[in-house]
């Protein structure tokens, strides 16, 4: 036994193995966290901080001031009112397109599923650039829907509100798909086999169990629709007090130089977004306390 | 390669998970630290790999202090319960993974995975991947992996653990196999009393964080020092009991006291005898071993080649005892529920008593 | 939930409406756009694709969107590890704050960059300018696409056990050769699929770069930019031409997403 010893136990105690040698040197853990931290605060803390300094650096009345101006006030009240229409569509209609993805089986159905996703991908402002073709005065449907229903899609609040609900239309459907796929099919057939009708089932079983997640993805459209620029710029063009969203307000501000105006209505639409982040983290947070 | 543990402690926010353990492992040998969960025996054993930082006490490996070595600089092999091979990388590639960090060259990786498959008896299976393998194939592959590249010792966390009863009990023959042959110095640790039994050396008793006894199993299970070895390993009967001169006393009973226990001249003791130590009988004149008094039979429960026989211990604050029978005796006895027999002990050890 | 045939009017009627709505939601958009850059013949889209401002254009856009891939690959990466694997005080605080660019609206981003790094601006670079220059932009979209990947790789990196991360390190891997090969081989899919949304949000990213970048042809203009300009100034077609193109480019994207997330759940599953 003696003689097989030598064989093994023959690695050197102490010797750091070759590529065991730091091969980036210095990167401890306080490193590293360093880097996430610089990475944080130089990218999301100080345009913060940017934003909020600004608006309140010349006192409060100043402040108040600049967003009680009619414009500000158009400008921040289209932004929430438009915000709000579509997290209710979008939800409602976002829900029912969960269900019917996870639900049912029907050809297209994987097509469907992946442009699910097309609004992350496209560019916003392209978004607009479509709608426009779509719906502009000259097109055939444009022309109907002005003469005959004396509905003006561009350059006015409908045609706003249709871009943010093609720019959040995944939010709601990504919410809510997962929580439906991970749903125990038992739930659904004891409801039914005690003879609940599909409402029912929906109303009492489906509804508390997929709520969180709708309740997620509403916040998660809002907060996105309130911060939208490129579609709305191009669809509903610039005209103050009529079709201009807050941060299109932002733009004009910025470009004529008016950097009080842009910085308070700033403040105001963030402050609404981050609410809605809050609340959807706190969601969260409750979730997993439960788990 | 030896190894010493000297005053070896560690906390985890004030919990203290391993205190104060102080034990030699020789050359060779196959020391089995037996534990129930919690026990912070896999505390201890990371302790040794380097996983985890001492908060006190000294390592060392063949007489050089490890302790404030990383787990790269030690050169243990570490084997866990499960999920610790390399997903994304072939058996030959999880196996050769120590020595292609030493930047050993191609052919001769490919000789040592080879010769280590066919230690494991797995030849053949270099390209499959581990979500191809059973549970037991997975740990087979784990082990080659730590003895790739030649450790100084083996360690290995309950490596059996999450395999089936069969299973296991091949791998650790195995296992005893390969460590034998290559004269390699290894720490098990489990909760499994079977196991310990089987292939250890010597077995070291943890509990909370305290090593209370070490020595070889037979030791340990006919005269351990601790109450809680007694229980831990195997079904104990303890009496309470007085050693007087040369004599102890049970209740109203004497038996003669056991060789070399002086030490409990006066004292209060414990008396431990195993199951199968326990030999009833009809007759007082047919008892073998010493009369402790007659009981009733509680139960008689079939356990394989063995029966499981309940009894009441009759006297002042009577006691339940176990005993061990073959069917024979028990034909012989024709024993039944109820009846009234001679209860005496063919073997037994003294404990120190915690009763005041 | 169990997937099952349609089978009730009700199923049937669900579907209808889920398909009409998308249909007529982006579908027919969709429809318009090919129309409308191809509306006037095959000449004005060739003039389009070949005039140097355009290709220019695309250049800025997709080099600098590379570039905000890198830099938030990097240090996403960084995050993920450092918010999972390590513990201190004002981890959640941090944690919520990358969710910032998905609610920060990126117009309000460009106009905090100006007060900063406009002239006389509080971190006036001395040596080179930032601001409607490449620098600013390539900023903007590091910006806009921070959280992706940090958010796709954290659950990954979470839910990964440690066994093999310490086997690696008793066998003698130091801390970098085990991140490189051990544990990165489990991130690969969620990784590239961070790097694809974090590319398709930097690529068409508008509002911060048409604050920050100035819109100066040529030199800061970007594809997008380049879009609202002509659609300003009545040059349709080359609008909707470069519209398409950026179309196609993202329903490449889509497809890659698509591929990769299926295999993200194979893998996890």
């Amino acid at each position: 036994m003696a003689e097989q010893s030598q064989v093994y136990g023959s690695s050197n105690i102490g010797e750091q193995p070759p590529s065991s040698r730091p091969y980036v040197p210095g990167f401890g853990a306080w490193g590293l966290r360093l880097m996430a931290i610089s990475y944080l605060t130089v990218f999301i803390v100080i345009p913060l901080l940017v934003v909020n300094v600004q608006g309140l650096r010349f006192g409060l009345d100043v402040f108040w001031q600049s967003i009680s101006r009619p414009e500000a006030v158009s400008a921040l009240t289209l932004s929430v009112t438009t915000s709000l229409v579509m997290t209710v569509i979008n939800t409602v209609m976002g829900t029912l397109t969960a269900y019917v993805l996870v639900r049912y089986k029907f050809p297209g159905k994987t097509l469907f599923n992946t442009l699910v996703d097309l609004p992350f991908a496209i560019p916003t402002l392209v978004i607009g650039v479509m709608l426009v073709l779509l719906y502009g005065p000259q097109t055939i449907v444009g022309k109907f829907l002005q003469q005959e229903l004396g509905v003006r899609i561009l350059f006015d609040t409908p045609g706003i509100v249709i871009a943010l609900l093609l720019v959040g239309y995944p939010f709601v459907i990504r919410a809510v798909q997962p929580v439906l796929l991970q749903m125990d099919s038992n739930q659904t057939d004891v409801a039914q086999t005690i003879g609940a009708s599909p409402w029912t089932t929906f109303r009492r079983v489906i509804f508390p169990i997929i709520r969180p997640a709708m309740v997620t993805g509403a916040l998660l459209s809002f907060a996105r629709s309130l911060g939208e620029f490129g579609s709305i710029i191009v669809v509903a063009g610039n005209i103050p007090m009529r079709s201009q969203t807050g941060t299109v307000y932002v733009y004009t501000q910025v470009e004529a130089g008016n950097m009080q105006a842009a910085s308070s209505v700033s403040m105001v639409l963030l402050l609404v977004a981050f609410a809605a982040t809050i609340g959807i983290d706190m969601m969260n947070w409750r979730r997993h306390a439960r788990n | 390669m030896s190894i010493e543990l000297i005053h070896v402690s560690k906390s985890f926010d004030t919990n203290p998970i391993v205190r104060d353990v102080s034990v030699s492992i020789a050359t060779g040998e196959l020391f089995v630290l037996l534990g129930a969960s919690g026990s912070g025996k896999s505390t201890l054993l990371r302790l040794i790999a380097g996983l985890l930082e001492l908060d006190g006490g000294t390592i060392l490996l063949n007489d050089i202090d490890v302790t404030r070595l990383s787990p790269q600089q030690r050169g243990t092999g570490f084997v866990f319960q499960n999920y610790s091979l390399f997903r994304h990388m072939t058996v030959a590639q999880n196996i050769e993974f120590g020595l292609s960090i030493r930047k050993v060259k191609r052919p001769e990786r490919e000789q040592k995975v080879s010769e280590l498959l066919e230690l494991i008896e797995l030849q053949g299976y270099e390209d499959r991947f581990p979500g191809q393998l059973s549970g037991g194939q997975q740990q087979r592959v784990a082990l080659a992996r730590a003895l790739a590249y030649e450790p100084n010792v083996l360690l290995l966390d309950e490596p059996f653990g999450a395999l089936d009863v069969k299973i296991r009990v091949q791998l650790r023959q195995n296992l005893r196999a390969i460590q034998q042959r290559l004269g390699l110095t290894a720490i098990l640790v489990t909760h499994d009393q079977e196991e310990a039994f089987d292939i250890a050396d010597r077995i070291g008793i943890i509990d909370q964080g305290e090593l209370l006894e070490v020595g070889a199993p037979d030791q340990l299970y006919r005269n351990p020092t601790h109450r809680f070895t007694a229980t831990f390993l195997g079904t104990a009967n303890l009496l309470d009991a007085h050693r007087n001169g040369t004599n102890i006393y049970l209740g109203g009973v004497k038996i003669p006291a056991p060789a070399n226990t002086e030490q409990f001249s006066g004292k209060p003791v414990e008396v431990l005898a195993r199951p199968e130590e326990v030999a009833l009988s009809r007759t007082q004149e047919q008892s073998p071993g010493s009369i402790i008094g007659k009981g009733i039979v509680e139960s008689v429960v079939f356990a394989g080649p063995a029966l499981r026989v309940t009894l009441h211990l009759q006297g002042e604050g009577g006691k339940t005892l176990q005993a061990l029978l073959t069917p024979s005796d028990v034909r012989d006895l024709d024993l039944a529920v109820g009846q009234e027999v001679w209860i005496s002990l063919k073997e037994y050890h003294l404990l120190a008593s915690s009763v005041k | 939930m169990r997937e099952i045939k349609p089978r009730s009017p009700l199923a049937l009627l669900l579907i209808g409406i889920a398909v009409l709505y998308a249909v007529v939601l982006f579908a027919a958009p969709l429809v318009a756009i090919i129309y409308g850059a191809f509306k006037d013949g095959i000449d004005p889209i060739i003039e389009t694709l070949t005039d140097p401002a355009v290709l220019h254009a695309f250049e800025v856009s997709i080099g600098l969107a590379l570039g905000a891939v890198l830099i938030n690959t990097i240090f996403g990466l960084v995050t993920a590890w450092v918010l999972v694997r390590q513990k201190f005080r004002g981890r959640g605080l941090f944690d919520t704050l990358i969710d910032i660019p998905f609610v920060f609206s990126p117009v309000i981003a460009g106009y905090a960059m100006i007060v900063l790094f406009g002239r006389g601006g509080w971190l006036a670079p001395p040596l080179f300018p930032i601001v409607f220059a490449l620098p600013g932009i390539l900023l903007a979209k590091t910006f806009v696409s921070l959280p992706f990947i940090t958010r796709e790789v954290q659950p990954v990196l979470g839910a990964l056990s440690l066994e093999p991360e310490y086997a690696a390190y008793t066998l003698g891997a130091s801390r970098w050769a085990t991140f490189r090969r051990v544990i990165l081989p489990e991130l690969w899919t969620a990784l590239l699929y961070g790097i694809v949304l974090t590319f398709a949000r930097a690529v068409g990213e508008f509002g911060a770069v048409a604050v920050v970048g100035g819109n100066i042809e040529g030199y800061t203009e970007t594809a997008t930019s380049f879009v609202f300009r002509a659609m300003n100034d009545r040059n349709s077609t080359g609008a909707y031409v470069v519209s398409l193109i950026l179309c196609l480019v993202s329903l490449l994207i889509l497809f890659l997403m698509n591929l990769l997330r299926r295999r993200m759940v194979v893998s996890r599953g």
